[in-house]
């Protein structure tokens, strides 16, 4: 009768450990998102309140008609992969040199750190500053090697804004992937490259069939992370380019947000804040598919 | 029994403490006032312990709040029930703030107060809203005009422009003769709007008609939309980084040589002093084919307490910052100009001249029209479309038509 007590009690001690970080969640989290999932189907102008009203799917039906709305999810795509494909790219290679051993790697491999412990609203201005149009280091440094003629203004060409905005969260993001990518190579045994080598097999044949492989795993997980992080930040678009010029570096976060606050326009924020939950869902559905299918393979 | 006794004396004496002290001294009222003040080290404490020292029953709890949060901390605030009771508030908040029920009606307190006379008509005419209903409590007189290089000016000959047609031949002059200046810097991003408003409000664009349609679209309006347009498209007479430039971009190109002309009010003269010396001055902005228009960039009080009590602490704070005296030690803390006709005379010392330039631009001031629309209009679609015109995105009828539609929908 004593062991069952016991027992009893050992099964519930981990949820009441749980206890509080669940009920954290539920208060900061998951009761504002159901909040703002009912804002989205109302008519919720803050200033207005005679006119808050329960209105179903129109806001739904109002962003598909919305041409900013249109633009700001073509730019969150573009946003995405492009800078999660900058991040991969940058941080892999880096990866790939700090595995190598040479002088003062232990000192590399803190340093590349920096962008990634830096605040974005500090990445954010320290990029603007750089990129600026009249007095931009980077201007500067370009006219100099004799690749541009004359000062370029970055953030004010829709052509480049959001382009601009990306390297700036590149810069930042890479050192995550670097330092993710590097534990996964080092958890490959030598002995592979070793049989590698006996059987002739060159630089590239090693990276694609061993390297790639069996960092595949710990790479799609970060890409996810990655992913959902990117998706969400507005802070540095904000603080770069405040969406401009026009509407060409809006994404859906920084959209909802200007709607909310600039605008006031609460229930149709929370409608552009649903459709990039739907976004983000499809994504992480899919990866998880994938990742069954790849366990049903092993 | 002896422990018993000493609790009750203590709880006797603790009781008549409490009471005695209650019918000396009168209850202390706290009135909540939000500011802004674009210098972050200026410091509203004199003005507070002044009032204080007159009205011991009130406490002033004074807060800084950046600009650039503002306007959706306030409405924030009040939409979620919990006000400051007083605030410093701009114009074009004021049909938000109505909708919300937020304004404490000034009136009553005004026909009482003995100091209505000291202050402009045209602020009162300006800060009235359109029902008549006077809720906001003048405070400082902020009116853009044209900062200038004197000495690039003298260099080229080039005398002060009167109309839209002379400025941008000016400008066109100063870029094309000056080495990395530009004759104009144009503020094409958030707050733009004010210098927008110089060329085009003056030329014949309106808001609304008389019946209140709006005709911001109409072929006065886009021809003028146009003009402007091309000073920077067609002309080049600002920077290329216009699209972008907001206010810190815009006071630094001029501060840097990069621009000889922007809008700006009395708030920089003294920081461009210091850079230029005599070699910087102002003009009244020049005249579009209407006429000329100016932007009042106002800034009042208001009250925005529920309880009573609190709401007449809060008139005699507001009402204590109109006042003569003490208005211009608010603008020497705020660098504005003072509301009060009795301090008209005060001298600016080096900065003289930019206080008459304001002073001979007040018969041109306007404001943005009191619609509720009017706030996000400034806030973001302006900003957007402006910039895509600037792009060449759109052209000047769809900018118009986009900024019409912010109305009609």
């Amino acid at each position: 009768m004593r062991s069952v007590t016991i027992k009893r009690k050992h099964d519930l001690y981990p949820y009441a450990l749980l206890t509080p970080a669940v009920a954290g969640a539920v208060a900061i989290i998951f009761i504002p998102m159901l909040f703002s999932f009912v804002l989205s189907f109302m008519n919720y102008v803050l200033h207005r309140p005679q006119d808050h009203a329960f209105v179903f799917l129109d806001n739904y039906r109002r962003a598909l008609g919305d041409g900013v709305f249109r633009i700001a999810l073509r730019n969150t795509f573009i946003w995405i992969v492009g800078v999660i494909g900058l991040q991969v790219s940058l941080g892999f290679v880096t990866a790939l040199f700090l595995n190598r051993r040479f002088a003062w790697r232990g000192l590399a491999r803190a340093l590349i750190l920096i962008p990634w412990v830096t605040p974005s609203v500090i990445t954010a201005l320290m990029w603007r500053f750089m990129l600026d149009g009249n007095t931009g280091i980077i201007n500067d440094l370009l006219v100099r090697v004799g690749i541009l003629q004359e000062y370029v203004p970055w953030l004010a060409m829709s052509s480049t804004a959001l382009p601009a905005v990306m390297v700036a969260l590149m810069w930042q993001g890479f050192p995550f992937f670097a330092v993710m990518i590097l534990a996964g190579l080092q958890a490959i045994p030598t002995e592979l490259y070793e049989v590698a080598d006996v059987d002739g097999a060159k630089t590239y044949q090693k990276f694609f069939r061993i390297t790639l492989p069996l960092v595949m795993p710990v790479l799609l997980t970060t890409i996810l992370l990655r992913t959902i992080w990117v998706a969400n930040s507005l802070d540095i678009i904000f603080i770069m380019t405040g969406g401009g010029p026009g509407y060409s570096s809006y994404t859906l976060p920084l959209y909802s947000y200007i709607r909310a606050y600039r605008g006031l326009d609460f229930g149709y924020a929370a409608t552009i804040a649903v459709y990039l939950t739907i976004l983000l869902i499809a994504l992480i559905t899919g990866y998880v598919v994938k990742v069954l299918k790849s366990e049903d393979m092993y | 029994m002896k422990r018993v006794f000493i609790v009750g004396v203590v709880l006797l004496i603790g009781i008549g403490l409490l009471f005695a002290g209650g019918a000396r001294e009168e209850p202390v009222r706290t009135v909540e006032f939000w500011y802004h003040l674009d210098d972050p080290e200026a410091r509203l404490d004199p003005l507070i312990e002044e009032f204080e020292a007159q009205n011991p029953d009130i406490r002033i709890d004074a807060q800084h709040v950046p600009w650039d949060a503002y306007h959706e901390r306030l409405i924030t605030a009040v939409a979620a029930g919990n006000p400051p009771d007083a605030a410093q508030v701009k114009l074009w908040w004021q049909p938000q703030l109505v909708e919300l029920d937020a304004l404490q009606p000034l009136d009553e307190y005004l026909a009482g107060w003995n100091g209505v006379d000291d202050v402009f008509d045209r602020i009162w005419e300006l800060t009235r809203y359109e029902d008549g209903t006077q809720y906001y409590m003048p405070l400082q007189m902020v009116i853009l005009y044209m900062y200038y290089r004197v000495d690039v000016f003298d260099e080229l000959g080039l005398e002060i422009p009167e109309t839209r047609e002379e400025f941008l031949d000016v400008a066109a002059t100063i870029t094309e003769e000056i080495d990395d200046m530009y004759g104009f810097g144009i503020r094409g991003a958030r707050g733009g709007h004010d210098y927008w408003g110089t060329f085009v409000l003056s030329s014949g664009a309106e808001f609304f008609d008389a019946d209140g349609n709006v005709v911001l679209d109409s072929s006065e309006a886009i021809e003028a939309n146009q003009w402007y347009i091309e000073m920077y498209r067609e002309h080049g007479v600002s920077p290329p980084t216009t699209p972008a430039d907001g206010f810190v971009e815009v006071i630094d190109n001029m501060l840097t040589g990069r621009t000889a002309m922007t809008i700006h009010h009395i708030g920089s003269a003294r920081q461009m002093h210091d850079q230029f010396g005599d070699d910087i001055s102002a003009f009244v902005v020049p005249a579009g084919t209407e006429g000329r228009w100016t932007s009042f960039g106002d800034e009042q009080t208001a009250i925005l307490a529920t309880d009573p009590d609190v709401q007449d602490a809060a008139w005699e704070w507001i009402s204590f910052l109109a006042t003569a005296e003490y208005n211009q030690m608010w603008n020497d803390i705020s660098g504005q100009v003072s509301i009060n006709i009795s301090n008209e005379d005060v001298d600016y010392g080096e900065i003289q001249r930019f206080l008459e330039v304001t002073t001979a631009s007040a018969d041109y001031a306007g404001v943005l029209p009191a619609h509720p629309e009017i706030a996000s209009f400034v806030e973001s679609t302006w900003p957007a479309e402006m910039q895509r015109a600037f792009e060449g995105e759109i052209t000047s009828e769809q900018m118009m038509r986009n900024l019409a539609d912010h109305f009609r929908d």
